[in-house]
């Protein structure tokens, strides 16, 4: 386990589990943090279902979120964050606790790639296309990989770093087929 | 997952959707101007009969770019596009940037007057989105009456927000280290007069809608949702508790001293249409106690923070301070920098867990701020909670989930 693993005192109960996610990460590990909100485990993607397996065992049920963040122009340039919780199932709840841990996935510009959670949770399945229609990055082994938000003869991924602000500029194709997009100068 | 491939239905209008389903069902379009969408959403429906067999919600009609804007601006200025995500709730967002960016900042002496008022409007803000919920709720299952005494009442809400913060729907009256301008003289007055009203006019309501015979037909026993499936799905807020899990953000996760209040996370057991309609009915009480307190406390001093690079000095100084001016200019022209972080922060808006996950590299901008809409996982839920359920019943289903289409496209 790195050094860099400081236990925070209201997050003693969750540093076991911490561990034991670094280590499942393996060779994939980039590094853990003790930020101020959560704990958070940077990795590579061949690691994240090896990681996701022990959080789920560990407790970590409900997958909050994923998120995508474009670093470019450094690299690794992409980074899919997914925030997860734990709720325990059953009436007799007393206080509630709800600990959080974030992965922090990290992959490189060209064809990136992603395991896709989709058979562990369907919560999974909006926010992977959402991620694949606004950035491109793919998520191996989603059933449906198509763009949500944005139609679906859309040209770029419009929340990469590269992509224009004010968009590209689309014509009107009889029979919605997008034609050739050059970009929109900048005022 | 079984899902319409509708390219190829436009293409080919013989094309077989569901190869190896040999039932005689029927694809209907249900949207995207349908009224009970509440926004714009389309729901693929297949049906056998009146029974749905799978539903496939198609999303995207409201999609603005609204990460990709607050990108562009500067810190402080992110504030305006962020409070139009769910614009039934847009101090709820408001609130969960401005608490990201001050925990980058590292601010913590955000002061008391600030802190008690950013609460009572939140709180004010999520009577005003659940009103308008019990409203249309009600419309869509054929209930007239009650939409007129829910709207009345929410009319009174925006006339206090338009008194205090100028605009009615998109108050930007958070602002990173404090708030934007401090309440008016009057502002009490009109308080207590709301305060005072209140519990009379949700009285009348409640004893409209709640044990209302047709409701009560139209809502028991649908859309039921297990706590597992409910967390598979990840629902939030009061559809997540409607199945018994007291999952409250104000409760697990306190910001701004909600700690420091006393109010109920009121939950249901059942996990249908009709305990998600208690479930926000009895938040509307609590959100009230909570408005109670904090108008109690109600204490003096500034509402923003004592740091210029901040906040920018009020206008008389300008016109006195050379300083003043130049921190003023600073501040117009290039905002402030934020340190290098990332930081999720969490709040529960009227329809769940609100989170943002904000990036900052440094810059006078945010580097990214992605969201996790609620309305997102819940309309997302469609999928699961309609199958099984008369067409009749989908409408009962979308309305008991709340979700609205500026927070669901962004």
């Amino acid at each position: 386990m790195p050094e860099s693993v400081k236990p925070h005192p209201e997050r003693a109960a969750l540093v076991p589990v911490v561990e034991a996610l670094a280590n499942a990460a393996g060779a994939a590990l980039l590094e853990v943090v003790a930020e101020n909100d959560m704990d958070e485990i940077a990795l590579r993607p061949e690691g994240l279902l090896a990681v996701i397996d022990v959080a789920r065992r560990s407790g970590f049920n409900l997958l909050l979120d994923i998120g995508g963040t474009d670093h470019h122009p450094l690299q690794p340039r992409f980074e899919i964050s997914y925030h997860l919780t734990m709720i325990p199932v059953g009436n007799a709840v007393g206080k509630l606790e709800a600990p959080r841990i974030r992965l922090r996935v990290f992959c490189h510009g060209e064809d990136p790639t992603v395991p896709s959670l989709t058979h562990l949770w369907p919560s999974a399945d909006w926010p992977e296309r959402e991620i694949f229609d606004l950035f491109g990055i793919r998520f191996a082994g989603h059933p449906d990989l198509r763009r949500l938000l944005n139609p679906d003869d859309f040209v770029g991924y419009p929340l990469r770093k590269d992509f224009p602000l004010r968009g590209l500029e689309r014509r009107f194709v009889p029979g919605g087929r997008a034609g050739a997009v050059p970009p929109v100068k900048e005022s | 997952m079984s899902t319409v491939d509708l390219r190829a239905y436009r293409d080919n209008p013989d094309v077989q959707l569901f190869p190896g389903d040999e039932r005689d069902t029927l694809i209907l379009s249900m949207g995207p101007q349908h009224p009970s969408t509440h926004g714009v959403l389309r729901v693929m429906l297949r049906l056998d009969g009146e029974t749905v067999v799978t539903a496939e919600p198609e999303i995207g009609y409201l999609h603005t770019g609204i990460e990709k804007q607050a990108e562009n601006l500067f810190w402080q200025q992110a504030v305006t596009v962020v409070d139009r995500a769910d614009y039934l709730a847009p101090l709820s967002n408001s609130l969960c940037y401005v608490l990201a960016a001050e925990q980058l900042l590292g601010i913590e002496n955000i002061p008391a007057r600030a802190r008690v008022l950013r609460v009572m409007f939140t709180e004010l803000t999520r009577i005003a989105s659940h009103l308008v919920w019990l409203g249309t709720h009600c419309l869509d299952l054929g209930a007239q009456s009650i939409f007129f005494y829910a709207f009345e009442m929410r009319e009174r809400i925006l006339s206090i927000m338009e008194f205090v913060t100028g605009a009615r729907m998109h108050q930007s009256w958070f602002r990173i280290g404090g708030l934007a301008i401090d309440v008016p003289v009057g502002f009490l007055d009109k308080m207590d007069d709301f305060i005072e009203r209140f519990p009379e006019r949700l009285a009348d309501m409640r004893a409209i809608v709640e044990r209302n015979v047709i409701i009560v037909d139209r809502l028991v026993g649908v859309g039921k949702v297990s706590q597992e499936e409910a967390i598979a799905w990840g629902l939030t807020g009061p559809p997540l508790r409607a199945t018994g899990i007291p999952y409250d953000i104000r409760r697990v996760h306190p910001y701004s001293d909600y700690e420091s209040y006393d109010f109920d996370v009121p939950t249901q057991t059942a996990g249908d249409c009709y305990a998600r309609f208690l479930v926000r009915l009895a938040e509307l009480y609590q959100s009230w106690r909570i408005i109670k307190q904090a108008r109690d406390r109600f204490p003096g001093g500034p509402v923003t923070i004592d740091d210029r690079k901040i906040v920018p000095p009020a206008k008389t100084e300008i016109q006195h301070s050379m300083e003043a001016l130049i921190h003023h200019f600073k501040l117009v022209s290039s905002g402030f920098n934020v340190p290098e972080g990332h930081v999720y922060q969490a709040v529960e808006s009227p329809r769940g867990e609100m989170g943002m996950y904000v990036t900052s590299a440094g810059g006078n901008k945010p580097w990214r701020v992605r969201w996790r809409p609620p309305s997102f996982y819940h309309t997302q839920a469609l999928k699961r909670l309609a199958p099984g359920n008369l067409i009749a019943d989908v409408v009962a289903i979308i309305g008991s989930l709340d979700p609205v289409f500026g927070d669901v496209d962004r």
